[in-house]
């Protein structure tokens, strides 16, 4: 066996929408990461990472509940594999500051009741499938191209920024997404609105700005060709899936845009069987898409 | 937008105030020129009523009441575009988190009790679940906002996708997440903690 094919294992922090509103997500990522050959070992017992409202006005307790998360996952073997960008961002932040500044691990420490372990690298499934396991291996993988499907790859705000945290690809021009999805055979545009903002967690307090700004989005990914949009954030899917309708009645626009994880077409080109990759959770079905491509 | 007189006097500037802003947040208010790179970038603009650049004006201008009193600061979305771009380094998703803390602290009538509501509801959860139950979320949120209907039509649609759980498990060590909350509260009443 060389060294480039030896068994990659990985623990695994799905945050809390993974288990909720975004389960399509953590079904599909179990159901990719099986077909590959990847281990995927969940972290047991992992708490909320406390998303953006947690730091916006307590960056103490961010960084607490995101160490407490970290010293969980030292008990489960391999790197520890994120889905949500959110979540990612927060474990990643929490690495960051806390390597730089005594007094604040101190503090934390003390909240936690332990060591903060920050050894343990952070990655994103973007970078687990491009780096670690790599594109070549993905495309010969690949039982079912996409061929044919024009995808908008939707970043959104914290798979890049801040620049110094995340280091997942540039953080102005980042192409992971399209070199990912390119790997298993899909067509992908070039478009505007790749990394604005889609509103975020304003979905509850404030909707109407996710009615603006997620509209833009769906604006941009429209006029560029695209078939449908692939984003890596549950928050980001809730915007522009869930709230699409409503988009649709407050712009009188008509985008019937599917908006997909990227598992979620990545396993249907490994083979993954359609059934098991939640397109029926989809508010926006994507089926007539894939029939008309071919792609079920 | 009307605009009024400010005096600017030893006695009108709260130096103090930036002070605490810069210890909380890390970040220098003080190395910012003015460029307005930031809020040529924030997708939130259009909602404030001051720009991220003009924000960081009034701070070094010791006039903190104007930015704890407005929404500017509430309608951040923490996408980090600013932080990123600035080319002097001045992290200002850092400082709006550092500001956005010292308004919940003042504890005073904010203009943006709705967002404050929804961050106070997700950090509850966390609390007595230890991970998020989105539809309490969702419930609460609409009940204590007096929003009654908003979303209705939302709800029985993403409980038939199975998007949305009516019941909800709590997490098995509720204890330490209890424990964190009550150690973080013993550091800050020491005077330990920000």
């Amino acid at each position: 066996m060389t060294p480039a094919k030896k068994l990659l294992s990985y623990s695994y922090y799905p945050g809390c929408s993974l288990h909720a509103s975004a389960k399509e997500y953590d079904e599909s990522t179990r159901g990719l990461f099986k077909a590959l050959g990847i281990g995927l070992q969940e972290v047991p017992d992992w708490l909320c990472c406390g998303a953006t409202p947690a730091h916006n006005v307590d960056e103490l307790l961010s960084l607490s509940l995101c160490a407490k998360n970290l010293s969980l996952a030292e008990g489960v073997e391999g790197d520890l594999a994120v889905a949500c960008a959110a979540c990612f961002s927060r474990l990643k932040v929490t690495q960051h500051h806390l390597a730089d500044n005594e007094t604040k691990r101190k503090q934390v420490e003390y909240a936690i009741d332990g060591t903060v372990n920050l050894a343990k690298p952070v990655k994103h499934l973007l970078e687990i499938l491009a780096k670690d396991f790599g594109l070549d291996r993905l495309t010969e993988a690949v039982q079912k191209p996409l061929a044919g499907l024009k995808v908008a790859c939707y970043y959104g705000c914290l798979l890049t920024r801040p620049p110094e945290v995340p280091q997942l690809d540039c953080v102005e021009a980042p192409t992971i997404m399209e070199r990912v999805i390119g790997a298993v055979g899909a067509e992908t545009v070039g478009w505007s609105h790749r990394m604005e903002c889609c509103g975020a967690n304003f979905t509850l307090s404030r909707p109407g700005v996710v009615l603006k700004l997620s509209g833009s989005i769906l604006d941009s990914a429209k006029a560029a060709g695209a078939d449908c949009l692939m984003v890596a954030c549950p928050l980001c899917h809730g915007n522009l899936d869930i709230r699409q309708k409503e988009i649709e009645e407050a712009t009188g626009q008509r985008f019937g845009m599917p908006v997909f994880y990227m598992t979620q077409l990545l396993a249907l080109a490994v083979g993954v069987a359609p059934g098991k990759l939640g397109f029926d959770s989809m508010i926006v079905n994507p089926l007539p898409l894939l029939r008309e491509k071919q792609l079920l | 937008m009307k605009h009024s007189t400010m005096r600017l006097s030893i006695e009108t500037m709260n130096l103090d105030f930036v002070k605490k802003v810069e210890a909380l947040s890390g970040s220098s208010v003080r190395r910012c020129f003015q460029c307005g790179k930031c809020s040529a970038g924030c997708p939130m603009r259009s909602f404030m009523e001051h720009p991220p650049n003009r924000i960081v004006r009034f701070l070094q201008l010791g006039q903190y009441e104007r930015v704890l009193a407005g929404r500017s600061i509430w309608y951040c979305a923490s996408c980090e575009t600013c932080t990123t771009r600035c080319p002097n380094k001045v992290d200002l998703a850092a400082i709006m988190d550092a500001l956005r803390k010292c308004s919940w602290d003042a504890k005073g009538p904010s203009k943006e009790s709705y967002v404050q509501l929804a961050n106070r509801l997700f950090i509850d959860n966390i609390r007595t679940y230890g991970r998020q139950y989105e539809m309490r979320l969702a419930a609460v949120f609409n009940v204590k906002s007096g929003q009654f209907l908003k979303d209705l039509m939302l709800g029985p649609k993403l409980i038939t996708k199975g998007k949305l759980k009516v019941f909800h498990q709590k997490n098995k060590n509720l204890a330490e997440i209890e424990q964190i909350f009550k150690r973080i509260e013993e550091l800050r009443k020491k005077g330990e903690a920000p």
